[in-house]
Formats: C-alpha cells, structure tokens, sequence
C-alpha cells in the first residue's frame, strides 16, 4: 500500500481553523447558557454573556483573517464549484456517503491543495462562509449594543426578528458542529483528518 | 301632618351651612386673591435669603390650573396652611417667612416610605431631602405616564449618574432604558410593563386619545372592542386582532414595552444594599417580573387607564422590539432548536450505526 503525504492546510489555515474551532464551541455553550438561564448551570448568566461577546469578536477578527488569506491567496476559488460537474459530482458524493463508504469503496474525491473541498462540502462552506457566518456575525453585533444599532435594529423589524435570526442559525450552528465533528472522522481513521487539521499534511492512499 | 313633619330638615342644612361649612369658606382664601400678587412674574425677595436661588416668588397661575393638585381641588392654602387670612394693609400681606409645607399631611403613605428609605437616614450626614427634591411642588402633575426615560431624568438621574456605579450589569444601557430605577432599588413596590403605542416614523409616543379618535371609540368602549371573550384579561388572540385593527386604520405602530413601577407609596422605599442584582429574577421563562402586563392609555393630564394583557403576548412576534433573554423567549424558536439540534444528531447516530453494523461487509472486501 503506497502512502504519501500531501501538503493540503498552510499554516495560516490551520490557526485559523482551530480558533475557530473553539471560538464556536465557547459560542455555543454560553449561547445555550444564555438562553435557558434557568435550566442550565454552566456558568452565572453575566459570565456568560460576557464571555460570548468576547469570543464572538474573537470569531469576527478571525473570519477576517481566513477572508484575508483566502482572498489574498487567490485560494478563494475552492470555495467556489465547478458548475460544469458540480451536479454529478454532488450525486457522486452523496451516493458515497450513504452506500460506498459502508461498502469500503474509496471516497470519489481526491483532496489536492487546489481542490481540497468535494462538492457537498463546496456548497456548505460556500452557503456557511459567505452567509450564514456573516449574518451571524451581523446579528450578534446588533444584539451586543441593540441602543447603539437602534436604527439598524428597528430597521430589520425590531430586536426580537434579530434574535430571532440568531437563535435559528445559533441551533444550526450547534447541528452543524455536531455533523462537521463526525464527518471528520471518516477519513481511512478516525483521527487522519483531526491529525491533519493539526499537521497540515493528509496521507493519500 | 306628613307635611309639617317634614319641615325640620332644610332647616338643619341651613345650620350645617351657618355653623360649620360657612366659616371654613370664609377661611379659605381663594387661589386668585394669592394669584393678583404671585402671578407676576416681576415678584421677588426683598432680601433673596439663603437657598431660595433668585428669589422669584412668580406662580405660573395657568400651569398651576393644569397640576394634579388644583384639578383636586387642593388650595395655595392647603400647603400653605399656616397664611391664615390676608391682611391687605400691610406691603406683604401674610407673614414674609412662611412654614415649610408639609406634603405629609396629604401623603402620609408616602412620607411613612419615604422615612425608611436612604434618603431619609442621609440626614445623620446633615443633608435633608424634601419631598419636592424630586417632585414639583406647584406644577405636580400625574407620573404614572411617564416613560421610563423622564421618570429617570425627572427624578434619579437628577443626582445620580447611573453609568458610574452597575458595573456588574451588562448593557447597562438597554437596562436603563427599558428597567425603571425603583424598580431595582424599591423591591418592595409593584411592577408592571407598560405597552405604549410608539410611532418610528415620527419617534413619538401616540396618547391614548390619538388611538381611540383613529379608532372611533370612547375610552370606555375600549375593553368591549378588544376582549371580545370579555375575560377582562386582552388574550394573545385578541391582541393579534387589536393589532390588525389598528394596522387597517393606518396606524403603523409598535408596542413600546417598559418594566416600571407602579404608582404606589413604596417606590420611596430605596434602600441601600436591597437593590435586584440577581439577573435570573427577570431573566429566566417565568419571572414574576413580567407577570403584570398592561396596554397603557396615556390621558391629557397624564393619569393613565391601564388595560390587563396575557402575559404570553410578551413571547409573541406582536411585540417585535421587546425581548429578554431567556425571559420572553419564543417557544416555537425551542422547537426549531429541537428538531435542527435533534435531526443533526439522529442522522449522525444513524449514520455511525450502519458503519458498525457494515464492518463484516468492508473487511470480508478487504481479505
Ligand atoms: C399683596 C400681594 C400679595 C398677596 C395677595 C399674597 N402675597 Fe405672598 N408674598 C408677597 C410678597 C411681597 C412676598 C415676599 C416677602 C419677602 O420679601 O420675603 C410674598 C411671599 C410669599 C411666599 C414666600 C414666603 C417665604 O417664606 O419665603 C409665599 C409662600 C407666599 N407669599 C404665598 C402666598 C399665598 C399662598 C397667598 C394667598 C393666600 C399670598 N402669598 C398672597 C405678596 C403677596
Ligand atoms: C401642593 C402644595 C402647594 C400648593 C397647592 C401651593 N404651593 Fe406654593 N409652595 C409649595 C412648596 C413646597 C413651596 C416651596 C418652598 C421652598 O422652596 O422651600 C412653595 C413655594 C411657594 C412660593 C415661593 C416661591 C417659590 O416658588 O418657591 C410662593 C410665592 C408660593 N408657593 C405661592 C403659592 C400660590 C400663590 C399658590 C396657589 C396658586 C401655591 N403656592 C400653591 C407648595 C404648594
Ligand atoms: C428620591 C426621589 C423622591 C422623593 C424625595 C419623593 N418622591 Fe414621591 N415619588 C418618587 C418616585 C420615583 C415615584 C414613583 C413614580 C415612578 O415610579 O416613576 C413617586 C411617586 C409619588 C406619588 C405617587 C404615587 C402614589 O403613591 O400614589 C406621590 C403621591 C408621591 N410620590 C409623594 C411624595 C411625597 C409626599 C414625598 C415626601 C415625603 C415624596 N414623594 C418624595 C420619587 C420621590
Ligand atoms: C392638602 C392635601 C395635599 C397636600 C398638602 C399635598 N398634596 Fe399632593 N396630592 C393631593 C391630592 C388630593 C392628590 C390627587 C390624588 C390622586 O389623584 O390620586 C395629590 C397628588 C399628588 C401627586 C400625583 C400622584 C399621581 O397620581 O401621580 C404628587 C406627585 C403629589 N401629590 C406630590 C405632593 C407634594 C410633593 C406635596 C408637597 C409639596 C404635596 N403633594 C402636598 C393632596 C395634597
Ligand atoms: C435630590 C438628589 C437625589 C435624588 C433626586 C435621588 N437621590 Fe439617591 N441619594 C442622594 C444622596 C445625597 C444620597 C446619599 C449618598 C451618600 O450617602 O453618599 C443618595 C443615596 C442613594 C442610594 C444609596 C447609595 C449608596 O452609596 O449605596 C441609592 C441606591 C439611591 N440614592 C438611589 C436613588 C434612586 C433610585 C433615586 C430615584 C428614585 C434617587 N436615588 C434619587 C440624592 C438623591
Ligand atoms: C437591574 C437592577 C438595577 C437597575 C435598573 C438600577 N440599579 Fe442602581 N443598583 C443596583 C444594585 C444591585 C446596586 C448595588 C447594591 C445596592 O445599592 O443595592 C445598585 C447601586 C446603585 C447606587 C449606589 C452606588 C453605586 O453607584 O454603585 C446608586 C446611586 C444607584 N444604583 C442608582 C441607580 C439609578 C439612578 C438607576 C436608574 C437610572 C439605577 N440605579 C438602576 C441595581 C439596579
Ligand atoms: C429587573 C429585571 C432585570 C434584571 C434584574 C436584569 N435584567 Fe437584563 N434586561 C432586562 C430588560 C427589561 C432588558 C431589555 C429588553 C429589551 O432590550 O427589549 C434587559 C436586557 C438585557 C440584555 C440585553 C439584550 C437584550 O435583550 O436587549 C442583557 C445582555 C441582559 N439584560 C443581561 C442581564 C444580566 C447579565 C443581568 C444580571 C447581572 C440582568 N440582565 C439583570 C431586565 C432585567
């Protein structure tokens, strides 16, 4: 069996990847804090939010630099599909991981530096990143100074349509931490990716 | 017979009359008699004595005619009680230093509140508070429909800085907006949220009589047109009707909630130490904070009728620009939560399952 590693996360992916990584795990904990003060007792409510205000900008800052890098980089494009097999390569996918997989058949996408993404997770990142991060992001910096954007708040229908939006992709978000944190077990271990994430090298069987 | 038994009667009124009412008439000093001298704005001090400022003795007599206390029927001479009778030949026709009034002799509830709070006990340190140090004296009008932003101008934040001070409180913005100090710091007084009609175009509130003219109706007829149950408590169905109502009028208001206190003597019970700092007392689903919910219809001389509403009209999209974390949050947002949070978690479930289950298949392919 041949084995070589591939250089497919730069370094400024990985940091980024991992702050990011905590920022949404913090993020989502206090978030449910917050939210049902009085069923759960992680921590006081004030911890809470004041701990989710900071990792929240922790978050933005770091959305920013992934937005840098990938613009800067020119990288931004594996983001983007290939309209001409975007289909297929979608069916393809999607018929590995509901048959192939338990089949052991290999995974019909090959991860290269330039295209690392297969094509469902293309069109997540594309939808999460450009999205529904962003209007994340907008709503809870709202919902930090709800006096200081009360123009802005009052403009989109009032604070309760603010949290609204942020509730609804705060349990997406938690729904979303969960598949992400499984999918990441099924390279050919249940570390290899994890293990990658940290390297930046991915072993190509 | 029957008629001349009957004759004693108007008599007695007339005695009552002779005996007892007419002398207190005649004590009574009409407002004018006062006024042809105080409602000159050219007025003042001989000598402007120690803390009297620039020594104007000048009453406004129309703006007294609109205070609380005329409208009651309260006289100069009600609370200036000790001018007993005006002497008109002499310069100044009543003593030149008169009592202080004592407001107390009305409002002993009040006063009584008020001798328990800090504000009372700061007399050890020399300081004396009267009662007008927050109230007007002359032109009192009623306070209950005040919002909570004059209620703070008018009285606390005119000797404290609230921003100095809480730093405990996230957003101490947004709590001093839509939390009335007393509220916090006189535990012992009421609460209630106030539903005000607040136009965004304009930035103003709309009074209670602007909503009753576009709606056609007397304040009276205000409750048979919204609690169509008639359980005097306005539902959340209701309220959606009440609602769509105004919104075929043409009205494009948005409820303005607020957490003030009700008008009752122990707002004057601030003490120090007692204040609400435990945050899960609002801010959990069913705080007894948010229990008392009215519609508020604001009247010319700011008294206020107070219309009861379900208190799950606070969880509804009908109040778009109120919400409190984990306090008035929408149930039907938990549920979405359920079944995003829910469905991830079963597909992954699921999804690990029927690998376990398929590793004979992949490692009989594998030999
Ligand atoms: C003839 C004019 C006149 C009339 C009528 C009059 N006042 Fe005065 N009042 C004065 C003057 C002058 C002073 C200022 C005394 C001084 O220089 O200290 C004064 C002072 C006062 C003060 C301030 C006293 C203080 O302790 O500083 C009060 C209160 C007052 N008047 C109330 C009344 C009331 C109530 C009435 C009606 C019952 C009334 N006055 C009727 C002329 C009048
Ligand atoms: C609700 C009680 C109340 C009523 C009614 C009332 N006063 Fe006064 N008045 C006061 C108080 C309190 C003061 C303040 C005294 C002080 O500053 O020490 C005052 C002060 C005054 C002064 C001194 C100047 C000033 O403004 O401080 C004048 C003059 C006066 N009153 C006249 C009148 C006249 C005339 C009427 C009737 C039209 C009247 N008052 C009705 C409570 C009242
Ligand atoms: C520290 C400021 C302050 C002082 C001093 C003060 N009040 Fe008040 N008063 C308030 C506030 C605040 C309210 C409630 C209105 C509100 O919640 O906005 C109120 C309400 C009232 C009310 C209407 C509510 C009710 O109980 O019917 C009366 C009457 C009243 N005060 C009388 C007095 C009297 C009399 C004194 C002097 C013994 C006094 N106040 C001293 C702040 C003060
Ligand atoms: C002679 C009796 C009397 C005196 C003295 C008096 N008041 Fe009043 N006051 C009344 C009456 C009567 C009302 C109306 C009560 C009502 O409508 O519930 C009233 C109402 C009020 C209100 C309005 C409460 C509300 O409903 O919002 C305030 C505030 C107030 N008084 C403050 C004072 C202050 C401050 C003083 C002293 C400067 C004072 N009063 C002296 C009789 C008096
Ligand atoms: C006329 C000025 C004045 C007004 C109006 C006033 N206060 Fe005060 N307050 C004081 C003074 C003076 C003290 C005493 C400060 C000290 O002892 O250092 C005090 C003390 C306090 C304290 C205790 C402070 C401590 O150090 O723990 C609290 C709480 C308080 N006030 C709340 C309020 C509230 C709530 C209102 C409005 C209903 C209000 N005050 C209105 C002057 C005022
Ligand atoms: C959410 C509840 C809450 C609200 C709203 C609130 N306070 Fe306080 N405040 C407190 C608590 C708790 C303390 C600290 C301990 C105490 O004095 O009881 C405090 C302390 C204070 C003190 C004492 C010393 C200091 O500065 O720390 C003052 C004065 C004061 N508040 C005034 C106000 C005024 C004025 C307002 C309205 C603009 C207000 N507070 C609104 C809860 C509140
Ligand atoms: C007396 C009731 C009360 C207490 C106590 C209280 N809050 Fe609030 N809180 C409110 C109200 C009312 C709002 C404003 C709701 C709005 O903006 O529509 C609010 C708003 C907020 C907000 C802003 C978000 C929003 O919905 O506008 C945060 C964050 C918050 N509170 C946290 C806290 C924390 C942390 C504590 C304890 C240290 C606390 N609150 C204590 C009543 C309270």
């Amino acid at each position: 069996m041949s084995e070589k590693l591939i250089y497919i996360h730069p370094a400024p992916v990985r940091i980024w990847h991992w702050i990011h990584a905590a920022g949404i795990v913090a993020l989502v904990l206090t978030g449910f804090q917050i939210r049902y003060a009085e069923m759960l007792g992680i921590m006081p409510l004030p911890d809470a939010i004041t701990l989710h205000n900071y990792v929240g900008f922790v978050v933005i800052a770091d959305y920013f630099l992934w937005l840098s890098y990938y613009l800067g980089t020119g990288k931004i494009k594996i983001y983007f599909p290939d309209l001409r097999t975007f289909v297929p390569d979608a069916i393809r996918q999607a018929k590995y991981y509901g048959f192939g997989i338990f089949k052991g058949e290999p995974n019909p996408h090959v991860m290269t530096p330039d295209n690392k993404f297969n094509a469902m997770q293309q069109k997540a990142y594309l939808g999460l990143m450009f999205m529904l991060l962003p209007a994340q992001m907008i709503s809870g910096v709202f919902l930090w100074r709800v006096k200081g954007y009360a123009d802005y708040v009052n403009l989109l229908g009032g604070i309760k349509i603010i949290d609204t939006i942020h509730v609804i992709l705060f349990f997406f978000f938690a729904s979303f931490l969960i598949a992400h944190c499984y999918l990441a077990t099924l390279g050919h271990t249940p570390f290899a990716h994890f293990k990658a994430m940290f390297t930046g090298y991915e072993e190509h069987h | 017979m029957k008629i001349l038994k009957k004759a004693p009667r108007p008599f007695s009124l007339c005695f009552v009359f002779v005996f007892w009412l007419w002398p207190a008439l005649a004590l009574a000093i009409d407002n004018s008699a006062c006024l042809d001298c105080h409602n000159d704005e050219g007025l003042t001090r001989e000598n402007t004595h120690g803390g009297h400022g620039n020594g104007s003795l000048f009453v406004d007599g129309i703006k007294f005619n609109h205070s609380v206390h005329h409208i009651n029927g309260i006289l100069c001479v009600d609370c200036h009680a000790d001018i007993e009778e005006l002497d008109f030949d002499k310069d100044v026709p009543h003593k030149k230093e008169l009592a202080k009034v004592a407001c107390a002799s009305c409002h002993d509830a009040e006063a009584v509140a008020f001798t328990n709070s800090v504000h009372t006990k700061i007399s050890s340190k020399g300081i004396t508070m009267t009662c007008y140090a927050c109230h007007d004296y002359h032109y009192t009008t009623h306070l209950a429909a005040a919002s909570v932003a004059d209620r703070e101008n008018n009285f606390c934040a005119k000797c404290h800085n609230p921003y100095q001070g809480h730093d405990w409180l996230p957003k101490k913005e947004e709590h001093f907006a839509f939390v009335e100090c007393t509220v916090c710091h006189a535990p012992e007084v009421p609460r209630h949220i106030h539903l005000k009609f607040f136009d965004l175009v304009t930035n103003k509130f709309y009074k209670g009589e602007d909503i009753l003219k576009i709606l056609g109706i007397r304040y009276d007829q205000f409750m048979p047109l919204v609690d169509t149950n008639k359980d005097g408590t306005i539902g959340k169905d209701e309220f959606e009707i009440f609602e769509l109502m105004l919104r075929q009028k043409n009205v494009h208001a948005i409820f303005h909630a607020e957490l003030v206190a009700e008008m009752a003597p122990g707002a004057h019970q601030v003490n120090r130490g007692v204040a609400e700092r435990n945050c899960e007392k609002c801010h959990t689903a069913d705080s007894a904070y948010f229990d008392a919910v009215t519609i508020v219809l604001t009247k010319e001389d700011g008294s206020v009728d107070h219309h009861q509403v379900d208190r799950s009209v606070l969880a509804s999209y009908s109040l778009r620009h109120f919400y409190i974390y984990a306090g008035t949050r929408v149930k039907l947002l938990d549920l979405i939560g359920i079944i995003l949070v829910g469905g991830g978690l079963c597909g992954v479930l699921g999804h690990l399952t029927i690998r376990i289950v398929t590793i004979p298949l992949r490692r009989k392919k594998d030999n």
